[in-house]
Order: structure tokens, then C-alpha cells, then sequence
């Protein structure tokens, strides 16, 4: 779906070769969105953002971003005056889906507020501008450099231990089905894509590994970097393309968000691969009974609603069905429209520029868990299972989290192995 | 980076001063982008004199104390202190005149005590309803203030303004449902003010009963850091119900009907007159394919137990279709009624006049007016509407409502509102001042029929503020002995509703 | 399960409902977009448009029951609609957008 650009959806935001300045042209290409909003200012936002429930600061709202864009029009403020403010987003997508202007209007008018792009081409500006944030740089430097997110922290994540975590499973090299393994799973929280891989197996699902593998792309761009995105994106397609791939699995939120968002905008109706969502194959595959939930897991739990899933795809229905398939198992839920205000504070760059907040952020999410007295904190994003494991490991009352997948593949027999953390201690990025 | 001169006595070392006081520099703030996002409430709002508005230095305090010490700073060095709370008030009323210190109490926001024996819920004035609500809900209570901003606006906001709830008619709006409050004064002191004496009485006759004094005052008497309030019992049930009729008039019928029925469950009733009809159907998701006949809607709401709702209900459905009134079926009475609780004006509803969708900002003027006049005044309304319109044509008339206002007395006055749209970025000196004065015909409209310039909003936006000692009439002098006893340097949201004038020479 | 396809993400095309307002999916009613030439329209992927709607009505299922238990309705069917219109509890969650609120 190619954007010409007109409306402000292009990642990118402008083109460095225009004559003009970089921060006006990015005003004129995002001056309707901010309007849109500015417009009416009413904040329906401001209590469902994550960040704001910590910092309670006005300039970290999306009300604060959008106005700020008009700011810039008036003269009253540049990029350097607002760049801090912008890192105070985890691009949940909480807020854009709560304004009134997309879930009463947004679909009419095809025209739906868009916070989480709004943040993205500000934090790209930054990048262009000389403004870019320390840790962010450092991170991407490390991206660039090995292909992979740097979650090992002083560790580099070589290419040649991308599949180290599919030791022993025989998963072959390429074919029509291809598996795409976040880099968090990949080397961090191998359990994760372990259990998922063997749910597969089971059922049948034939699927093969990248040959070389890199990072989807997806945080790179939420964190402003666009070039290094779009690189990551080609060559992932190119590999795709060259083992004759047509269908791709992402069984990780963030990589689906990049396969189903962001790669469409950069390669239009070329891009004619089927991506599938992991834990939707996973609900479909237990369903017809390809995957069958034989052994109880004696737990009470509640289900963290990943905001990747939740709030930006409305994908809340199939971890449900799941979790209540699995025998033996006590689910206290809290529905999904209420988990709009919830997160774990790990996506979009904020854990490497304010860890502080990313831990506030899940020692609330743990805590609203315990008050429902469950023994087990269950989600659907390995992105969100670090910043909250070690949110519950903090608690007064220590809360276990596992991943949904990770019951799951117990649940069926099987012996899932890998790491819910890697062994070295981990280094700021 | 760019820096906009202070505008008050702020300086370096004011803002050094209160750096001592809160003792944290993340939260004293006189960097250009908190000032610049601590300045407009929602529209509208004049975006090219936006350097006009802000505050100088804005502080996010944890504590009264620290209020305090920054508000006896204020007193010291004449430096206008603005509180704001949500910052989403509809009148201005958050907006520095003056520049100053902008308390911004959004930290506060902490449920400090919930007592279910004798039924009060005692918080900050940073914490939203909704989010309070959600609290409350495991206990089985609820605090019902519920503003068309529910989602969004803060304790501390609704208690300076003195908010309208649109379940008014039953539970009572803002000022009914503070039980007592914690204040800081414009000359720094604590105090607690309620009906009486204890934090959590409801009714006494002891001294004088200051608790209405500090509701409503647009920030101009004090600062509240603490508040009371009540704990309702959470309804079982939840009646809602659309009606349609012919004619403007059939529907006004319909509403006295309905708030003289003597229902005690009857939570609210809203009119929609033939104007807002007309601008729903531009976004006709609602409406369509509703005929053309459909020219006034009547909602009515009420909450309780089942045993009274069930047979209340009955009768309003009589009552309902009495005039000529048409029930708009199951779907709308639920969903609609659902979406009143963030009732919100999108900006996409603009149409200019060759009918293109543009993004307006949402002006909503409201009054308080008594039943007898609700048909002329709608008259006059649209009236004056149509010509700025004509004139400028940045404005567009998107239609009024009229809600029942008396507290627990759906039969007493209504606030009425009338929504207008601006062209906000084509907003200039030239036709801002045409909005201005469009502004003043309007209230000058509701004051000629024995009316209220403001049922909820607050007097405090251009236009209005002005109206505001031919409104108080002989009560005007009461209001000056008052606000200059507690407030002598006028330090306390100077330059709202026309208080300045107490404090001129010769006053 | 929705497998995301490329190719299946453009709207369907518009059909006319009124001289303002024009319907792509079921029940979905959308503004004719010659309307919209000034401001200019987004695109909006067939998932965004379904995932809009979908959360709308979640979201108004979730007020009403911030505020009460239950929620009693008149038990009645629309007076001023044509009779032929379906019960919005037999269309399924999908093209359940219906008649959307208003302010």
C-alpha cells in the first residue's frame, strides 16, 4: 500500500534532498494530523497512556505531541525544545484508539488520529536534526553493526548464534513457511520461540528458518531510524525471496505490527507475502485439534493483553480461548477495553532512555495482577515478559510470568527447554 | 532551543527560590515546551497569540505544604499563581492571564482513604473520575460527577468550576458531591473547608457555610489539595431512551413532561434541537437512514435499583411518546446514551460553506436558563449565529442541547448549550475579535431572559468575563469584600471574570 | 484465523446511501469522500476500518457497564426505520457497526 506521502504516513517524513528546512518541511507534512487533534484538545488520551499514569507530566502527553507540531509552526518552539518530551512514548497505541476522532469517526471520515506515527517521524526528525538521544544512537550503532538487536547487552548478538536457540529441533533452512524469531526470542528469552516452534511441530506445521536473519526493523523505526529500518526490511524480503517463502509466521507482536505496517508502506503491492499471526495459528491449530492441551497446569492466572496485539491489531479473543482450553487452569481476566490503559513499558525504545519509568510502568501492571491474588502473570509478547518478570521478582509478593506459549507447549507434553533470560548479566545498552 | 520572555516577576531567581521549595528540578519546570503545553484548555483558542497565554514556570506539586510555600512566595513577590487541574475546562478558566506560576496538580492524585462505613472516598485533586471509579467499582459504589470530559477531567478542575454532571438530576453535580475540602488560600494558610466542622458531614448549621464559596470560583479564592467526597451506592440498572418528534416544540413538551413526572430515578434528560439534528446527520452512522421527520430528539436516562427502574421505565416510555414521540428503537438508546459519557465534538463535523469536511474546533457556549424561555432563546441563538457566520465565515452552528440542571431537581433550570464551530487555523485578530463579541450577544441573550451566562463552564473565557458584575448584580459588592478580604495582592488566577476591577484604583 | 494479505486490504467500493454518506462494508457508513477533498482522507487498511469499529462498540458495552450492572432497554424496535432492517444481535461481531452514536 504505497503512501505518496501526502498525508503523512510515510515512516520517513520527508526527503533529505528538498531544498528547505527539515523541521518546516516536516510541520507542513504532519500539520494535519496535529490539527486534527489540536482541534479539540479534550485529552480523552491522557489517562489511558501509560506513561502519563507515571509521570503525570502534560508534556509527555499525546495531546503535548500534537500541539507541539503546531508550536513549531508558530515559531514558538524547535526540535531541540521537544525532543525529551518525545521519548516519553512506548507507542502502544492506547491513546490514538481512545481518541474520540478514531473510535467514533475515524473509520467515516477515513481519517483516524495517528499519535504512534506522529511519534515515530518526530523521533526520525530528531535523528536528522543532530537531536538524536544517547542511548537510542548507541543501540542502533549496535543494530547496524550486527544485524540484530543488542538484548544481550555488552554481549554482541552474532549472526552465527541466530539459531542457536533451534538446537536439537532439526527446523530446517528455508521453504514456503517461513519462521520469523524476534531478536528478544532469538537470544534472550529462547523458551519463548522454543515452545512456539515445538507447538508447530507438533501439529504438523511445516516451516523453515531465514537463512540469515535480521532484526524485523520495526524498533529501529520506532526509535527514529529510518534508513537502518528500511535496510533491515530489504534484506529480510530479499531473503524471503530467495528461499521461495510465501507465507511468513510472526509469532511476536512488534514483528507482526512491521510485517503487516511497515513493509507494506516501503515496498507496495510487491509485497505479496501472507503474514501470520502466531498465537491466531496457534487458536486455529488447538481448535481442529491439531494441538491437543492434555496435561493440567494447576495455576491461577491473569493474561496481560500485550498493547501490540491488543490496541494496535484487536487481537484479544484467541489468547483467551487458549488460556481457557488449557486444563486445570483458573483464569481471573480483566477485559481487554480495560487493559487499554495497561502496559509493561517495553516497546518503543523507553527501556534503554528511561528504565526507571519502563519499571514503574510494570511494577503497576504486576501489582493491579496481585490484586487478584493469581499466582501467574501470563502475556503474549516476549518484549513485555522482561520488563515485567523483573517487575514481579521486585514485588513484595514475588509474581511468576511466563508466556502463553510457553504454558501452552507444557500443556501439550512437551519438554520445551531454552532460557526465560540470558545467563550473562546484562550491561546498559 | 527557544526562550519566550516571562511575562510576570518570574525570573531566575524566583524559579532558583522555588527549586529550594520543591526540591526537585524535574518538578519545576520554565522550559519553553511545559509552558507552551500548559497553556490553551480545548478550544478555542487563539492559536496566534499563543505566546500571550502561557504561564512562566509551571510546578507539579506532591503536597499541600509545597503549594502553600509556593503560594506565600507568590504573595511576597506579587507573581500570579494559575492552578490548573485537567486543563480540559471548556472557559478559559486554567489559562494564565498574566503569566505566573502555573500549579499543575495532576501528582496528586493518590486515593488517600475509602470509607465504606460512613460511605466518603478521599483523594487528590490530580485523580480523574473514571480512574477513580474503576477503584471504587470492587466496593460497590461509585462517585456519579459525570461531565461530557468524564474520561479526562480531574477533581481538583471539576470543584473550580463548579461541574455539571450530566446524572445531575439524581446524584447532583459537583458541589452536591463534595463532602469537604482541603484548600490552600491565596495568602498561603491551609485550611479545611466543609459544611461544618468534620470532614464528613454532610449537613450543619455551625458559623458559616463556606463549602459553596469554594466550588465554582475558577480558582480565584484557592487552591484545593485535598478533597471529601461522596460515596454513592452503584446502581443495579441503567434505562436509556430516544425519542424523535416532528417539531421543536412536540420535544419541549416532551421534556417538561418528562422532568415534572416526579420519577425519582430519572437521571438526566437532554433536548436536541432541530439545528443539532441536522449537524448529526453529517455524520449519519446515527441517523441515517432516520427520515426527515426526525427534527428534535428527547434522551432520557435513569439509574437505580431494578425495582424502581423496571416500572419507572414504563412511564417513560408513555411519557415519551406522548407529543407525537417516536422510540428510536433499542440500539440508539443504548449505544448513544453509552457515548455521552466522552461526549465530544469532532473536528471533522466542520463543513464550510460549500459543505467540505474541515477540521473545526468546538466552541460549546453554556447557560443556564429556566424551562419558560428555552424556545425564544433558541431563537435568538441561531439568530446571532447565522449572521457571524454570514460575516466571517469561519463559524458553523452545530445545534444546541438543553440538560436538566437542577441538582436532584430535574425539574428546575437547564443548562443549555449552544455548539459552534471555528475554523481554527484560519483564526486571526480580525475575525477572533468577530468570535469575541459573537460570544458576548450570546450571553448578553441569556442575562435579557433572567438567566445565567454560565450553568458550568465558568465566566472566565472573552466575551463572557465582561457580563460578569451586570450578572451579580447587587450581589457584585458581596463578591468584591470577599475575594479582596481572602485575596488583597489579587495573586490568585488574576484577571478572570472581571475580579481586576476590585482591585483598581479607586475601587 | 485472519492471515494478513496485501492485496486484501483495500476497501470495497463505495455505494451510495445518501448525497452525503456513502457505505463500503456492511453497516459501516462512511463520509462521500468528495467531501472530504480539503482536509484529504488517509488510507485506512480494512483491518483498521474493522479494528475501529469493533473497539467502538467494546468501548460502549464497557461504559454502560462502568455505570450500572445491567442495562434495561425498552425491549422495542426502532419507529422511525424501515421494518426490513436486521436486529443488530443477529448480525456477527464484524458488520455489527450499525447506527454509530453521536455526540
Amino acid at each position: 500500500m504505497p503512501d505518496d506521502g501526502k498525508l503523512g504516513l510515510d515512516g520517513n517524513g520527508y526527503d533529505p534532498n528538498r531544498d528547505g528546512d527539515l523541521q518546516e518541511q516536516f510541520v507542513e507534512q504532519w500539520r494535519t494530523n496535529a490539527y486534527g487533534c489540536f482541534s479539540s484538545g479534550h485529552k480523552f488520551c491522557r489517562e489511558v497512556c501509560p506513561v502519563m499514569q507515571v509521570t503525570r507530566n502534560e508534556n509527555h502527553t499525546p495531546t503535548a505531541f500534537h500541539a507541539s507540531i503546531v508550536a513549531m509552526e508558530k515559531g514558538l518552539v524547535d526540535v531541540a525544545d521537544v525532543a525529551d518530551d518525545f521519548v516519553h512514548c512506548t507507542q502502544c497505541g492506547a491513546c490514538e484508539l481512545r481518541c474520540p476522532n478514531t473510535l467514533f469517526t475515524g473509520d467515516f471520515y477515513r481519517h483516524r488520529t495517528r499519535t504512534v506515527d506522529v511519534v515515530k517521524a518526530m523521533r526520525a526528525l530528531m535523528v536528522a536534526t543532530g537531536n538524536e538521544r544517547e542511548g537510542w544512537k548507541l543501540w542502533n550503532e549496535r543494530l547496524a553493526e550486527y544485524h540484530n538487536e543488542p538484548v544481550l547487552g555488552e554481549v554482541p548478538v552474532l549472526q552465527e548464534h541466530v539459531r542457536d536457540w533451534a538446537e536439537g529441533l532439526d527446523i530446517p533452512i528455508g521453504g514456503e513457511t517461513i519462521l520469523f524469531v524476534d531478536c528478544e526470542a532469538a537470544y534472550y528469552r529462547t523458551s519463548y520461540t522454543r515452545a512456539f516452534a515445538q507447538l508447530l511441530q507438533k501439529a504438523g506445521v511445516e516451516f523453515g528458518l531465514m537463512r540469515e536473519q535480521w532484526c524485523c526493523g520495526g524498533p529501529a523505526a520506532e526509535m527514529g531510524y529510518v534508513d537502518l529500518a528500511r535496510r533491515h526490511a530489504e534484506h529480510n524480503v530479499a531473503d524471503w525471496r530467495a528461499v521461495g517463502a510465501k507465507r511468513i509466521i510472526a509469532p511476536d507482536p512488534h514483528d507482526y505490527i512491521a510485517f503487516t505496517e511497515d513493509y507494506p508502506r516501503y515496498f507496495g503491492d510487491a509485497y505479496d507475502f501472507e503474514i501470520v499471526l502466531g498465537v491466531e495459528l496457534i487458536d486455529e491449530l488447538v481448535k481442529e485439534g491439531r494441538i491437543q492441551l492434555t496435561k493440567p497446569i494447576e495455576r491461577v492466572v491473569t493474561y496481560h493483553d500485550p498493547c501490540r496485539l491488543n490496541k494496535r491489531k484487536g487481537v484479544h479473543k484467541p489468547p483467551r480461548d487458549l488460556l481457557r482450553a488449557i486444563p486445570g487452569l483458573e483464569l481471573r481476566d480483566v477485559d481487554h477495553v480495560t487493559q487499554w490503559s495497561y502496559c509493561s513499558g517495553g516497546g518503543a525504545g523507553l527501556p534503554i532512555e528511561k528504565p526507571e519509568i519502563t519499571a514503574e510502568i510494570s511494577n503497576r501492571r504486576v501489582a493491579r495482577a496481585q490484586s487478584l491474588e493469581v499466582d501467574t502473570l501470563v502475556s503474549a509478547c516476549p518484549w513485555s515478559e522482561r520488563p515485567l518478570t523483573e517487575a514481579g521478582e521486585r514485588a513484595d509478593e514475588p509474581l511468576e510470568v511466563v508466556d502463553l506459549f510457553e504454558l501452552l507447549a507444557e500443556s501439550a507434553g512437551i519438554e520445551v527447554g531454552g532460557q526465560t533470560r540470558a545467563p550473562q548479566p546484562e550491561a546498559q545498552a | 532551543m527557544t526562550t519566550i520572555a516571562f511575562k510576570s516577576g518570574v525570573d531566575d531567581a524566583v524559579i532558583d527560590e522555588l527549586r529550594a521549595i520543591i526540591g526537585d528540578d524535574d518538578r519545576v519546570l520554565p522550559n519553553t515546551s511545559s509552558r507552551v503545553n500548559r497553556t490553551r484548555v480545548p478550544a478555542p483558542f487563539p492559536v496566534h497569540r499563543w505566546a500571550d497565554y502561557m504561564p512562566d514556570v509551571a510546578i507539579l506539586p506532591k503536597t499541600a505544604e509545597e503549594v502553600s510555600e509556593v503560594v506565600k512566595l507568590a504573595n511576597r513577590l506579587r507573581i500570579p499563581v494559575v492552578p490548573r487541574a485537567g486543563g480540559t475546562g471548556l472557559s478559559d478558566g486554567a489559562v494564565a492571564r498574566r503569566g505566573g506560576i502555573q500549579i499543575d496538580c495532576k501528582l496528586m492524585n493518590q486515593i488517600h482513604e475509602i470509607d465504606l462505613v460512613d460511605r466518603t472516598v478521599t483523594v487528590g485533586p490530580g485523580i480523574n473520575m473514571l480512574k477513580l471509579n474503576e477503584e471504587l467499582r470492587k466496593h460497590g459504589v461509585f462517585y456519579p460527577d459525570d461531565p461530557a470530559s468524564y474520561p479526562c477531567s480531574l477533581v481538583g478542575g471539576r470543584i473550580g468550576t463548579g461541574g455539571w454532571s450530566l446524572l445531575g438530576a439524581r446524584f447532583g453535580h459537583t458541589r452536591d458531591l463534595v463532602v469537604s475540602m482541603q484548600v490552600v488560600l491565596p495568602t498561603g494558610e491551609i485550611v479545611e473547608i466543609g459544611e461544618g466542622g468534620g470532614r464528613k458531614l454532610r449537613k450543619s448549621s455551625t458559623a458559616l457555610n463556606l463549602k459553596q464559596l469554594f466550588t465554582g470560583h475558577q480558582g480565584t479564592l484557592g487552591i484545593t489539595t485535598e478533597a471529601t467526597l461522596e460515596l454513592v451506592p452503584r446502581p443495579e440498572v441503567e434505562f436509556a431512551a430516544f425519542f424523535a418528534y416532528e417539531d421543536y416544540m412536540s420535544a419541549y413538551r416532551t421534556l417538561g413532561d418528562l422532568t415534572k413526572s416526579g420519577l425519582a430515578t430519572l437521571a438526566g434528560v437532554v433536548l436536541f434541537d432541530e439545528w443539532k439534528i441536522a449537524y448529526l446527520r453529517r455524520d449519519d452512522e446515527a441517523y441515517i437512514p432516520q427520515p426527515d421527520n426526525v427534527r428534535a430528539v428527547i434522551a432520557v436516562a435513569m439509574y437505580g435499583t431494578r425495582a424502581e427502574v423496571e416500572p419507572a421505565s414504563k412511564i417513560v416510555m408513555k411519557l415519551g411518546r406522548h407529543n407525537g414521540g417516536r422510540y428510536l428503537g433499542d440500539e440508539i438508546s443504548a449505544g448513544d446514551w453509552a457515548s455521552r459519557h466522552d461526549r465530544y465534538a469532532t473536528p471533522l463535523h466542520g463543513r464550510d460553506k460549500n459543505g467540505q469536511a474541515v477540521m473545526m474546533s468546538w466552541h460549546c457556549e453554556d447557560a443556564a436558563l429556566n424551562y419558560s424561555v428555552l424556545p425564544k432563546v433558541r431563537e435568538e441563538w441561531h439568530a446571532i449565529v447565522e449572521r457571524y457566520r454570514e460575516q466571517y465565515g469561519i463559524f458553523d452552528d452545530w445545534g444546541m442541547f438543553a440538560y436538566t440542571s437542577g441538582p436532584h431537581k430535574p425539574w428546575a433550570d437547564y443548562l443549555v448549550e449552544i455548539d459552534i464551530g471555528i475554523w481554527e487555523s484560519r483564526l486571526n485578530e480580525e475575525n477572533w475579535q468577530g468570535w469575541v463579541n459573537c460570544k458576548r450577544e450570546i450571553a448578553e441573550v441569556s442575562l435579557k431572559y433572567g438567566g445565567s451566562i454560565t450553568a458550568c463552564h465558568g465566566a472566565t473565557r472573552e466575551g463572557d468575563a465582561h457580563l460578569v458584575p451586570q450578572e451579580m448584580g447587587s450581589a457584585w459588592e458581596v463578591v468584591r469584600r470577599i475575594k479582596t478580604a481572602l485575596d488583597p495582592n489579587n495573586i490568585m488566577n488574576p484577571g478572570q471574570q472581571s475580579f481586576d476591577e476590585f482591585y483598581e484604583e479607586g475601587a | 484465523m485472519a492471515i494478513f494479505r496485501l492485496g486484501d486490504q483495500a476497501p470495497p467500493p463505495a455505494r451510495r446511501v445518501t448525497d452525503t454518506v456513502v457505505m463500503r462494508f456492511d453497516h459501516v457508513y462512511e463520509v462521500d469522500p468528495a467531501l472530504m477533498e480539503l482536509t484529504g482522507q488517509q488510507e485506512l487498511p480494512a483491518w483498521d476500518t474493522l479494528r475501529i469499529v469493533d473497539s467502538r462498540w467494546d468501548h460502549l458495552d464497557w461504559m454502560h457497564a462502568h455505570f450500572a450492572d445491567d442495562v434495561l432497554l425498552a425491549g422495542e424496535e426502532s419507529e422511525t426505520l424501515p421494518a426490513d432492517k436486521p436486529p443488530a444481535d443477529e448480525m456477527p461481531s464484524e458488520e455489527r457497526a450499525g447506527p454509530r452514536p453521536v455526540e
